[in-house]
């Protein structure tokens, strides 16, 4: 570019500040203090520049730091995870080999629902002793039942209930077992059961119901979707009463004196958890029974 | 709504502060540091260290805390710049005075360009900010104004000349 045209167009200020111009063609057209004015007017121009910028990018960057941030927080921290992990895996082991077999008691009374290893469900009836063997679970779901307990099977591996009367093998059901001495009962409400006593196999359905009672192995049908006592009340249908008797002392904490009448005696009927009085009543009304208070917790049975 | 209008945990309410403060916040970081990047970091910093704590600073209080904030990250640039320098000395000769990004100018004289700019006559004014705000090229505004590049030309070289003599000989 020539000097002269610079010189007549009258804009090589603003072709310098756009960088078409250099620092040494200026100085060939202003003198040297206008040059140093220029200098400076620049860094005041640039500074201008700085500060006076909109601020849109500065706060779009400062929200996605934000965010950022507190997408941050939200990821897990996994130096925590494997501590804890590692709390968890030890305390299961230390557990696990701890107490290999667990057991589980109710006392008079009780009722009590446990979660097994493989999400089963058992509700253990009062008076009654459940255990297994934890470490050896995965192989074999065994478990030795001595009282009532209905269970909820998940799906899967063999399950199996020891008794001293029998076992019971399902492959993922609900069923509810009674073993006392001398008094075994199972009763399947969802899947199939098979019962073992005395080397005899029962397949039981939904609804179907076996029983040894006195050695003798029977089947009976019934309506119920789950067994009574889990809802408060425990049903009998032809039982012997020595068994209802047991059961009575179950529930509650009494002992009852049958000597005078006779244990045998057939029952039906059921009896509520919640009230000893009308327990007493509804069982041995029915039958001519009369029950006295003798001393505190004793009841003495005596034919009418 | 009402007890959202001074909680700095609002975005919207942190977003008014933004506006509020920061062009002045950014001027006071930038006569500290003198360089626009660690302007910008510090500016930065202080809006999402406010964002951290907004719900311990008290709204009232929220401007001396962004400039302490920001005084507090200028200072511990300064610190570690210190510890840098020591580490160095022997190394590089410091030559930053013929970098033309690093700025030596001061307040009073940025005072007198904001003025010198602000007294321009409105059409070197318009044409000024348009190519420093807006960025925009001679070409540009000349096609945004109808005019001629020449004649956009012509007004810059004007608009420099009046602030020249504004600011009168250094």
């Amino acid at each position: 570019m020539k000097q002269n045209e610079i010189h007549n167009n009258e804009s090589y200020l603003a072709q310098w500040l756009a960088g078409d111009l250099t620092d040494d063609q200026l100085k060939t057209l202003v003198s040297e203090t206008d040059f140093i004015a220029y200098k400076k007017l620049q860094q005041g121009i640039a500074t201008f520049d700085v500060l006076e910028a909109p601020l849109n990018n500065t706060l779009n960057q400062i929200n996605k730091t934000i965010d950022t941030k507190r997408n941050q927080k939200k990821k897990p921290n996994y130096w925590t995870i494997a501590i804890a992990a590692s709390i968890v895996l030890f305390l299961g082991l230390y557990t696990f080999f701890d107490s290999n077999n667990f057991t589980s008691q109710t006392g008079i009374g009780q009722q009590e629902t446990l979660a097994l290893l493989d999400g089963s469900e058992v509700q253990l009836n009062a008076k009654s002793t459940l255990s297994y063997d934890a470490s050896n679970w995965e192989d074999a779901r065994t478990l030795s039942l001595n009282g009532e307990a209905y269970f909820k099977v998940t799906k899967g591996q063999t399950f199996t209930v020891n008794t001293n009367n029998g076992s019971v093998t399902v492959l993922g059901t609900q069923f509810n077992v009674i073993s006392h001495d001398n008094y075994f009962e199972v009763t399947c409400y969802e899947g199939k059961v098979r019962v073992t006593s005395n080397s005899k196999e029962h397949i039981l359905t939904p609804g179907k119901s076996v029983r040894l009672v006195n050695g003798n192995l029977e089947t009976m049908t019934l309506e119920d979707n789950s067994p009574t006592w889990i809802h408060g009340e425990s049903t009998f249908k032809s039982v012997p009463l020595k068994h209802v008797i047991e059961a009575l002392e179950a529930q509650y904490n009494i002992n009852i004196d049958a000597s005078n009448i006779d244990k045998e005696t057939i029952f039906t009927g059921t009896f509520t958890h919640d009230s000893l009085q009308l327990a007493l009543r509804t069982t041995f009304d029915p039958l001519k029974i009369k029950y006295t208070n003798e001393k505190e917790r004793i009841i003495k049975l005596s034919a009418n | 709504m009402i007890k959202n209008l001074k909680n700095l945990c609002h975005k919207k309410v942190f977003e008014h502060v933004f506006e509020t403060y920061a062009k002045d916040l950014k001027r006071f970081i930038f006569f500290k540091t003198k360089d626009a990047d660690q302007t910008e970091d510090i500016l930065q910093d202080c809006f999402v260290k406010l964002w951290d704590n907004c719900s311990n600073v008290d709204y009232d209080k929220v401007k001396p805390y962004l400039y302490k904030m920001a005084n507090n990250l200028f200072l511990n640039i300064v610190k570690h710049n210190a510890v840098k320098q020591k580490h160095k000395h022997n190394l590089v000769k410091d030559s930053t005075n013929e970098s033309p990004e690093y700025l030596m100018i001061e307040q009073e004289f940025y005072d007198k360009i904001q003025r010198a700019i602000a007294n321009l006559p409105e059409k070197q004014r318009e044409v000024f900010l348009l190519n420093r705000i807006e960025k925009k090229t001679y070409k540009e505004i000349a096609e945004t104004l109808n005019l001629s590049v020449k004649a956009v030309e012509k007004r810059m070289h004007l608009a420099l000349k009046t602030m020249r003599e504004h600011i009168g000989n250094i």
